[in-house]
């Protein structure tokens, strides 16, 4: 079997499954309650115990702040929760329809909390 | 001399439509188990450990052959060896694969296969495109000393990969007990990729279960405690080149910042997450916080005395 048949062949099969995953409607997440949002901060950031949660509207993300200056930035990650753990001060701005929060790591990106005007 | 194949090439489409029926299964049961855009990170990260796997694969035989030359043994290759080879090379793995996680060196390797936070059959082929770096094959060359010729051994590494592809899923619960008992299964590879504190570096085992169990590092599947899955830190990208390089470049500036020649030696060997000021979590920090705070919550959860009560009302939150 040739190694470029292989690849060839692999490379399709790779965009007909991701096309099938689109089509078959599967994946989907949302934050649906400041609960949830503590509970997955506390569950993905060791140590973190958290307090008030600023919930976006859209279910999309959340901060949740924690005990000692700190705090938990949630996001949907395709059909799943990533988070990364800040320390005060948050670097925040006013975005379309919410806030922007700077997660200080340029591949995770900043995260707009829809609907929150303040933390 | 008997010509050997690689048997994952043959293995490809059964891996594909087992996908397609996972995905299936999903689509009843529960659409989160599979996201279009991981799926997609997942495999093109396995066609791109495909070609360079290809790329360094004669090096890698060449290197092996190399070896062998200086073989204690000579073993041949009839039917009866394969079984042993085939046992042998999972024990490599084992060790290897222990050392992917303990070593942060082979870890910047072996990572890419565990950033998904998924837990699907795709998450099989998410493989790391830098093996070869890592220099992982090493673990293999005691096999060749012994007199197992390479072609023999890497048959079998095929055999090994085949099978791991279908424990890569949520969608069988637990196998009959013994064979969870022997072997690998997705109840204990689920443990495996998991960042609970109690499941972190647990089962590293390929194929048999045993290696965990004799050497110290098993631990069971609960059903009080779904997986949850990925890494530490997860990525929060589907950038593929980051996915496949991020430790790397982790290493880099870590080396590049580091005070002193000794910690720049450990920035790249001691366990991921070292740090030279402790400002960072290993897995032992980890699970020894979450330990405390288990423990933390059981003194506030025992009604022992009459001040527990009021004890209650200041208890910590626990963790989900």
């Amino acid at each position: 079997m040739s190694k470029l048949a292989i690849f060839g062949g692999s490379i399709v099969a790779v965009l007909v499954l991701a096309l099938l995953a689109r089509l078959l409607g599967l994946g989907g997440a949302r934050i649906g309650s400041a609960e949830e949002a503590r509970a997955a901060a506390e569950a993905m950031i060791s140590g973190f115990e958290g307090g008030a949660v600023a919930l976006g509207s859209d279910g999309r993300a959340a901060l949740v702040h924690g005990g000692a200056a700190d705090a938990a930035l949630l996001k949907v990650h395709g059909a799943r929760i990533a988070a990364r753990h800040l320390r005060a001060p948050f670097v925040s701005a006013p975005a379309s329809g919410g806030l922007a929060i700077d997660s200080g790591d340029a591949r995770f990106g900043t995260v707009v909390l829809k609907g929150v005007t303040a933390l | 001399m008997p010509l050997l194949f690689d048997p994952v090439n043959y293995a490809i489409p059964g891996f594909v439509a087992l996908i397609v029926v996972e995905m299936l299964i999903a689509r009843t049961r529960d659409r989160q188990r599979y996201c279009p855009r991981d799926t997609l990170t997942s495999l093109l990260l396995g066609f791109g450990s495909t070609v360079s796997s290809a790329l360094t694969a004669g090096l890698v035989f060449a290197i092996s052959m190399w070896v062998y030359q200086f073989r204690f043994f000579t073993i041949g290759f009839a039917w009866y060896w394969f079984p042993v080879a085939f046992v042998l090379d999972d024990l490599a793995y084992y060790f290897a694969h222990r050392t992917g996680h303990r070593v942060r060196w082979f870890w910047a390797s072996h990572v890419i296969h565990h950033s998904s936070q998924h837990y699907n059959l795709s998450t099989a082929l998410r493989q790391t495109w830098t093996g070869f770096v890592s220099l992982s094959f090493l673990f293999r060359l005691p096999l060749f000393l012994i007199g197992f010729h390479p072609l023999m051994i890497f048959f079998c590494a095929g055999l090994n990969l085949i099978y791991q592809f279908w424990i890569h899923t949520e969608t069988i619960g637990r196998m009959p007990r013994w064979f969870e008992a022997v072997m690998n299964t997705p109840s204990h590879h689920r443990v495996h990729h998991a960042t609970n504190p109690r499941y972190l570096d647990r089962n590293y085992a390929g194929v048999f279960i045993v290696w965990d169990r004799l050497l110290g590092t098993f631990e069971a599947e609960r059903d009080d405690e779904r997986p949850r899955y990925g890494i530490v830190k997860d990525l929060g990208s589907f950038n593929l080149f980051w996915a496949a390089f991020h430790e790397w470049v982790g290493i880099a500036k870590d080396v590049w910042a580091a005070p002193d020649l000794k910690s720049r030696i450990l920035y790249m060997i001691a366990p991921p997450g070292w740090s030279h000021d402790g400002s960072r979590d290993t897995s032992e920090t980890i699970k020894a916080r979450w330990e405390a705070r288990e423990q933390r919550g059981i003194a506030w959860k025992q009604p022992t005395s009459s001040s527990s009560v009021e004890d209650r009302a200041g208890a910590p939150s626990q963790a989900a």
